[in-house]
Order: structure tokens, then sequence, then C-alpha cells
């Protein structure tokens, strides 16, 4: 199994930001605008400031525990039937999380994209796809989100970049916006966006030093702040916040008005979407491997590979079962935040645990 | 048991590789004193040859022998100068008139003989197996040993340079199809004591030798091994050629990605063993096989290092440019041209609707028929002898394509696409790589035409997924790229100069990790002034 301890520092923070860098850039500014007005960017800066500190939860009874994976000291610290329990609960979270993906994926395309295809096409291609990968080990998931990572991080900083001929400082001023009180109220909201630490969790037993695991999950999130106040910042510079709260997806809408410098290619949407297909393969792969794997490790089972098309049909159904996109985004923004409070809640309470009980794993690498 | 056995099927198991007949069972048989006997066993397990001679003589007047061999693989001159000569005569300082039989073969081997190979032997199957390879076998009457000489002469062709690989700056040898001059040309550039060579033989019925070289104190020993082990386990009646070896060893059948690397030069060769690679060769082939191997390595060539880094940074680049875009060049326009028309800049855009105005097919359609007709065409070019070819491959891609324009079902700027994609293919420089990405363009344009840019991406992504869970003998196969390792990315896509590449790759592990002496000032940092002056050498200037 050495050969399976390899993933370094810098692989692992790739993982961590292909994993948050998904589907949900494109609908970020809306929710940061419906939030706090022209105070997107700072709601934004908020929302990741609470993310980061829950990651950092997460990593840090990751590395106490470099050994076992995480449903392993679950039910060393709090009992096998209340660990199995919340685990169940904590699957099913990631299952749905995963078929919400390819829905909104799906919804994107037909909408954007492919106007003549039907919905089920567009998911189905996509959860197979992930389906496909989830079959290999994790040294392949590794080596797949360090490659991607450029594709996905230099398209968006350039779409920004070429996006601010058009910006108009005024428009992201008050800094905290026009409604301070609806920061409060949204920075939870925001911190939904982030949600892809929880990856770290997986990846941790298999470091190559699980102590240097902080170091790669501060650059992670770091760089993921800061790209996301970025396309934030630039979306409501360029339309306003009134307009950004009447598109349904701003990042796309700034990418349709951004050209390249004389004009070489116009209407670069497409381009962005094809780009952004791969922000969004990488998020729903470490969803779906996540399941597998959180269902393999729980059945104590040697090899998650055949998992991955057994629940497939599972989580086809349930990415159809939102009836309209507006449906979708209300379930969405339900479950979310019901998410986020799980992976609050949940590594806090084991974490207290561990601290109290004075346990940890098995320090030897 | 197997299933067949146990629906009773009569055939047996087929898991034995054919192997000679006769072999079998006289393994380890030794012969006799008898020469009749030997001459008997000799002839009935070579069978009836009639290139296949015996030469009955006297040894120095008095002992009866005979001779095997065959003709047509001998060197005549070296047996009757250094075999039959010596024979005959006996040597000048010692009296051969009583040479009891029991000293006969000492004084043969070390005062008779001139040949300086020759040696005892007394079983038959070597004996019989040296008779194969050329070499011939003197058989005493009253000695229970035979001699074996080399005397092994097949004519090979010259060494030229080799026809695929062809450089402007860089040696112009090639290897030939006998192992033993190839290992010559290696050997002779690397003149060091670490230089391994080990020999084995696959092939029950052709028996070729195998040859596995590496650089001992350089190559992790884990590759060496691999290879070793890989090798001995193969079963086979024949190999024919370094790519038969190549089809039993490599790690994943089923891709079409190869996962080693075959080359022609000598110089490449020797490159990649001081990088911690080991190389195959085998017996009547002129390719050598390189392993472990990484993607990077084929779009490199030997000339990448003979010429000066700022240049071939530059070429490699476009090279690395030619190969993306002979893999998606198609299938970016027929998805641009069917679902994203806007992407296409006006003026340009009403050009290119212009030239497909009359055509009857979607782009999809149009693109499949002529990349199916050009790889056609390319299939053919490559049976027709040299005159031919080369006027067929200019009239194919220029007078037909414009004749398919006129004709109305090909529009202008698929044949441009097209043929820039056929002559991307081309700058790999390596065959096998260039063939796969010229076969993966096909399901690339399909999803293209059905899914636009998305089934573009989607294409990439598996290619990419893919790539990136091969691995050759253990090295993943996008090293280094992935994973990420900065010192070995000073050969990837630019070149380092010489003088910056300290270390061998590391994800070959290699034992010894510098290939630089340490003082880097002098080697590279030269003053340009005071070397001539215009001053005379004893201090006066001149007149």
């Amino acid at each position: 199994m050495d050969q399976q301890r390899q993933i370094t520092v810098l692989q692992a923070s790739a993982i961590t930001i292909s994993t948050i860098v998904g589907v949900g850039v494109l609908s970020l500014p809306l929710a940061a605008v419906r939030a706090a007005d022209a105070g997107a960017p700072l709601v934004t800066l908020l929302g990741a400031a609470l993310s980061i500190l829950a990651s950092m939860l997460i990593v840090w009874l990751g590395m106490r525990f470099p050994n076992e994976s995480y449903i392993e000291y679950s039910e060393k610290l709090i009992g096998k039937g209340l660990a199995r329990t919340i685990i169940i609960i904590w699957i099913l979270y990631f299952a749905i999380l995963s078929s919400l993906i390819a829905r909104e994926f799906g919804e994107v395309v037909i909408t954007a994209v492919l106007r003549n295809t039907p919905l089920e096409v567009t998911v189905i291609v996509m959860l197979l796809l992930a389906a496909f990968t989830s079959r290999k080990n994790i040294m392949t998931f590794a080596y797949i989100h360090t490659f991607y990572i450029p594709f996905i991080l230099v398209p968006v900083l350039l779409i920004v970049a070429l996006s601010l001929k058009n910006a108009d400082v005024v428009n992201v001023l008050p800094l905290w916006g026009n409604e301070p009180s609806g920061i409060v109220k949204g920075f939870f909201m925001l911190s939904t966006m982030f949600q892809g630490y929880f990856i770290m969790m997986m990846v941790i037993p298999s470091m190559r030093s699980p102590k240097k695991a902080m170091r790669s999950i501060w650059l992670a999130m770091l760089i993921t702040s800061i790209l996301y106040v970025l396309v934030v910042s630039a979306t409501v510079s360029v339309f306003g916040a009134e307009e950004t709260k009447k598109l349904l997806w701003p990042t796309l809408e700034l990418a349709k008005d951004t050209s390249l410098p004389a004009n070489i290619l116009e209407r670069l949407d497409a381009v962005f979407l094809a780009v952004w297909v791969t922000a969004v393969y990488t998020s729903l792969f470490s969803c779906y491997y996540f399941t597998i794997y959180s269902i393999g490790k729980l059945f104590r089972l040697q090899d998650h590979g055949m998992l991955s098309f057994f629940i497939l049909p599972f989580l086809f159904l349930l990415a159809m079962l939102p009836q309209s996109l507006v449906q979708l985004n209300e379930i969405n923004a339900l479950i979310t935040q019901f998410g986020v409070a799980l992976t609050i809640a949940y590594p806090g309470l084991l974490l207290l645990v561990s601290l109290l009980r004075k346990k940890r794993g098995n320090q030897k690498q | 048991m197997s299933y067949s056995k146990w629906m009773g099927s009569q055939k047996s198991d087929n898991n034995h590789a054919a192997t000679d007949a006769n072999q079998n069972q006289e393994q380890e048989r030794p012969i006799t004193s008898s020469l009749r006997e030997t001459t008997d066993s000799i002839r009935k397990l070579l069978g009836d040859n009639d290139d296949f001679n015996t030469h009955e003589f006297h040894v120095f007047g008095q002992f009866q022998a005979m001779m095997y061999y065959f003709t047509d693989m001998t060197d005549h001159t070296i047996i009757n100068n250094t075999i039959l000569k010596p024979l005959k005569y006996g040597p000048r300082h010692i009296d051969v008139e009583d040479i009891p039989i029991s000293q006969l073969k000492d004084t043969l081997i070390n005062d008779t003989l001139y040949h300086s190979e020759g040696y005892a032997e007394s079983s038959l199957s070597i004996i019989t197996d040296s008779i194969l390879r050329g070499q011939t076998v003197i058989a005493i009457e009253g000695l229970p040993e035979a001699f074996i000489f080399d005397t092994r002469k097949i004519s090979h062709r010259s060494i030229e340079q080799p026809a695929t690989e062809q450089v402007i700056r860089g040696s112009r040898e090639g290897f030939i199809e006998s192992l033993s001059t190839n290992i010559s040309l290696l050997r002779y550039r690397m003149q060091t004591t670490d230089f391994r060579v080990k020999s084995m033989e696959i092939g029950a019925r052709t028996k070729s030798k195998v040859a596995i070289c590496f650089m001992e104190g350089v190559t992790n020993p884990g590759i060496v091994e691999e290879v070793k082990k890989r090798l001995s386990a193969i079963e086979i009646d024949a190999i024919l050629d370094s790519g038969y070896l190549e089809q039993f060893i490599e790690d994943n059948h089923w891709s079409p990605f190869p996962q080693i690397q075959y080359t022609e030069r000598p110089d490449k060769v020797v490159a990649n063993i001081l990088e911690g690679r080991v190389a195959i060769l085998v017996d009547g082939s002129p390719l050598a096989l390189i392993v472990p191997t990484v993607f990077s390595q084929f779009y490199q060539t030997a000339e990448d290092y003979t010429e000066r880094f700022l240049l071939m940074s530059g070429i490699r680049l476009s090279r690395l440019v030619a190969l993306v875009f002979s893999l998606v060049f198609p299938s970016l326009y027929v998805a641009i041209i069917s679902f994203n028309p806007e992407l296409i800049p006006t003026e340009f855009a009403v050009a290119v609707a212009g030239g497909r105005a009359g055509v009857p097919f979607p782009a999809v359609v149009e693109v499949l028929v002529i990349e199916i007709s050009m790889e056609v065409l390319r299939e053919a070019t490559i049976r027709l002898p040299q005159q031919v070819g080369g006027a067929l491959s200019i009239v194919g891609v220029l007078v037909i394509g414009q004749a398919a324009v006129a004709a109305g079902f090909a529009s202008p700027i698929t044949v441009v696409i097209i043929a820039l994609t056929t002559i991307g293919s081309f700058a790999t420089p390596a065959y096998n790589a260039a063939l796969a990405l010229r076969i993966l363009r096909f399901p690339l344009i399909i999803l293209a035409g059905t899914f636009g840019l998305y089934g573009v991406m989607v294409g990439l992504i598996l290619v990419t997924n893919h790539l990136l869970s091969l691995r050759s003998f253990g090295v993943p196969y996008l090293s280094p790229f992935v994973p990420g390792n900065f010192q070995g990315m000073r050969d990837l896509l630019t070149r380092a100069p010489l003088w910056k590449m300290r270390n061998r790759p590391s994800f070959l592990y290699t034992l010894d990790q510098s290939r630089l002496g340490d003082t880097k000032k002098d080697q590279v940092n030269h003053a340009s002034e005071d070397i001539i002056s215009p001053v005379q050498p004893d201090g006066e200037k001149g007149q």
C-alpha cells in the first residue's frame, strides 16, 4: 500500500481547488448580490473566511489520525452505532450533492449550448464520465486533479482580466453595500460555495506527509477565495448589482461580453463553457469518488470500483427529481446549507471528543 | 480446471509453447567417443539438408576426425586457415607422433589450434545448436567431447542512416539486423566499465538472441529485474522483430498509446541508457526497445540535444503544437461550424459559409469522408516504390482535394484543415505515437458532430484520463508533468541548456543523480577578449 501514499502537498491543494471550483462558479455572483447588493465582494470574502475556519477544523481532525480513514476514527471516537448512523446521513448528503451538480450542469448545457438535447442525455453523459473514472485508484485521482488545475484556473482568470475593460468601480461601491444587514444573513449562504474542502478527509490518509496537510489546505483556500472574490468583483463591476440580480448565471454573461483583443474570437462563452466542463467534471468526480469511497470503507470492502456503476442509476433518478430550474435552485440552497452545517458540526464534534478523550491515531508513517 | 476440459473437450491444454520435436528427448544426452555414432545422431537431429556438410580428415595424420558445418553460414577462410591447417600439420614445437589420446584434447586447445574462440563440449543439444548458428564442430574418434569454433559469417547490409529518423546534425549510423554489430555500435560510444549487456534466448523455434543493455550504478535495479522477469515469461515459437517483444512486455495492451519506445539510432539508445533506462535489442531486428517510456519522449528527437538550446526549444514547441493539432483540429472545426458559428469572426465566417454553400453533407460527414480517404491515400503511398509514391502524395493532397472541391462535395476550408492535420501528424517523430493520435481523431470528430464543443471536451477528458492512469514499467505515463516535478520540467516543453540539466530524470529513480561536475563557471563562461591580440607575442606592436 506504499504506492498508494504518495500524494504531495501541492497535489492535495490541487485536489481541493478543483473540487471547490465547479458548477457554483456560474451562479456565485447571483448569490452574492442577493445577499449584499454592491457589497458582494465583501460578503464573498466573509463566506470564504468561514469556510477557511471550517476546513481547518476538518484538516486538524484528519491530522490527528493520519493513518485511518474518517470512518474508522469516527467509530473509534463516538462508538459504532452513532458513527454509522451519522455516516449514512453523510453519504446520502454527498450522493445528493453529486446528483445536484450533475443536474445543474445539465441545465446550463441545454439552456446555453445544446438547445435541442434532452436534459437526460447531458446528465447521464456527465454521470457516466464520473463513474468510469471512479474505478481507478487514488493516485490516478490525484493525477487527474493535478493535471486539470491549470486548465481550470487560467481561463477563469483570463475572463476576469479581459472583462475589466468594461468595468466601472462605482458599481462595487460602497464596499459594504447599501444594505449591510444582508451581509450577516448572507455570508453563511456564500460559504456553501466553498464546500469542496470535505475532500481533504479522504486525501489525508493517502498523503506522503500528513503533517503538512494544513499547508495544503491554506494554499487551496487562499487561491479559491481570491479567485471567487475576483470573479464576483469583476461581474458586479461590469454589470452592476441590480442587473446581476436579474441574471441567472452572471459569470456566463460575463464571458459573453468578453472578446479577445483585436477581435480574434468573439462571444467567448462557448469557449468558457467548454473549459467549465472540466471544472464541473473534476468536482463531480470528487463527490462521486468520495461517496463510493465512504460506502466502501463503511462496509469494509477491498475495492470500491464495482460500486461506481451500482450507484449510478440512483444518482440519475435523484438528479431528475427536481421539476424545474426554480425548484432545483431552491433545493440546492436548502441542501447545501444543511450540508455546510453538517460538515462543520460533525467534524467539530469529533474533534472535540478527540481532544477531550485525548485520543489520537497511530502516528507512524 | 479449464472450462473446456470440464465440458469434456478432447483438445489438450494449449499452454505448451511449440518446441522442436526432436530436441525434447535428446536434451541432456552427451556424445560418445565413437565417431560414427556422433555423426549418426547429428545427422538424425538435423535431418536431410543439402547445405549441411561433413568433412572427414586426419588430425596430425593419425586420428580420424569429422567436421560438421553448414556451408552457407560459415566463413571458409577461417575454417581453412585457423582450424584445418593447424590440425593437419600440428604444432612445430611438439612431437606429434606419440601423443596419447588422453592428452590430445589439451594439446589441441592449448598448443595447436589457431582459432581464438574454440572450446570443448559434450552435450549433443548444444552441439547441434552451435551448428545451427553457423559454428563449426569437430569430433575426433576416441574423444568424448567435440570442439566448437565460432565461424559464423552472414552477409549484412551496411550501416546507413535510418530511414525513419533522419537528422541534420547528429550521427548517421543506424542499427542493422546483426545483434553483435549493434552491440558494438553501443559499446564504442560507452567505453566505461559500468555498461552491462545481458543476453537471453527467446523463441522456441527461432531461438533469437535478446540482449538487455543498461548502466550499472545508474539504472535502478528494480527496472532491470522487471525487464528480465517479463522477458523470461515469454513462451512463443518465434520472435521475428522487437515489436513481438513489445507486445508481450507492455503494461496495457488495450491502450492506443505506446508504452515502449523504439529507435534505430545508437546515439538515442546511449542517451537513454545514460538517463537510467534499459535498452532491449533483438537479433534480426534493427529496432531497439527502450523502457520505461513517458509521453514526453515521443516529441523529442536526438537533434534537440545536438543543436543549441534556444532554437531547439522553439522547434520542440512547434512539434508539440503540431501533435496537439493533429488530434483536435478537425473536431474543433466540426464543432464550431456545426454548433457555434458565432465564434468565428464575421468576415471570415462569410468566406467559410460561401465555401460550404454547395456541399450537400453536414460538416461531420464531409470531414469524415475526407479523413478516411486521406488515411487510405497514406496507406497506398507507403506501399508504392519511391518514384511513383512521391508523385502520388502531392497529387493526392492537392489535385484530388481541388477536384473534390470543384466537384462540389467538399469545401475548400475542409481540405485545408485536413491537409494541415495530416502534415501535423508527420511532425511527430515517433510513428507509434502519431498512429495513436491519428486513430483517436475519429471518435473525437464523431463526438464533435454529435455534441459540439461539449463533445470535444468530453472526448478530450476521456483521452486525458486514460493517459493519466497509464504506467510504463511503474513510471506514470505523463511524468514529469504529473506528478509535478519541477526539475524534470527542464526537458519537457523546452530544452534547458546542457549545463543546467544537472540531474538525471527523477521519475526513473536512478542510483546516481548528477550528470555534471561542480565547477560551472569554467565550463560555460568564457571571456571573449584577451584571447588573440594584435600585439606581437613578444610584446612589440606590429609594424
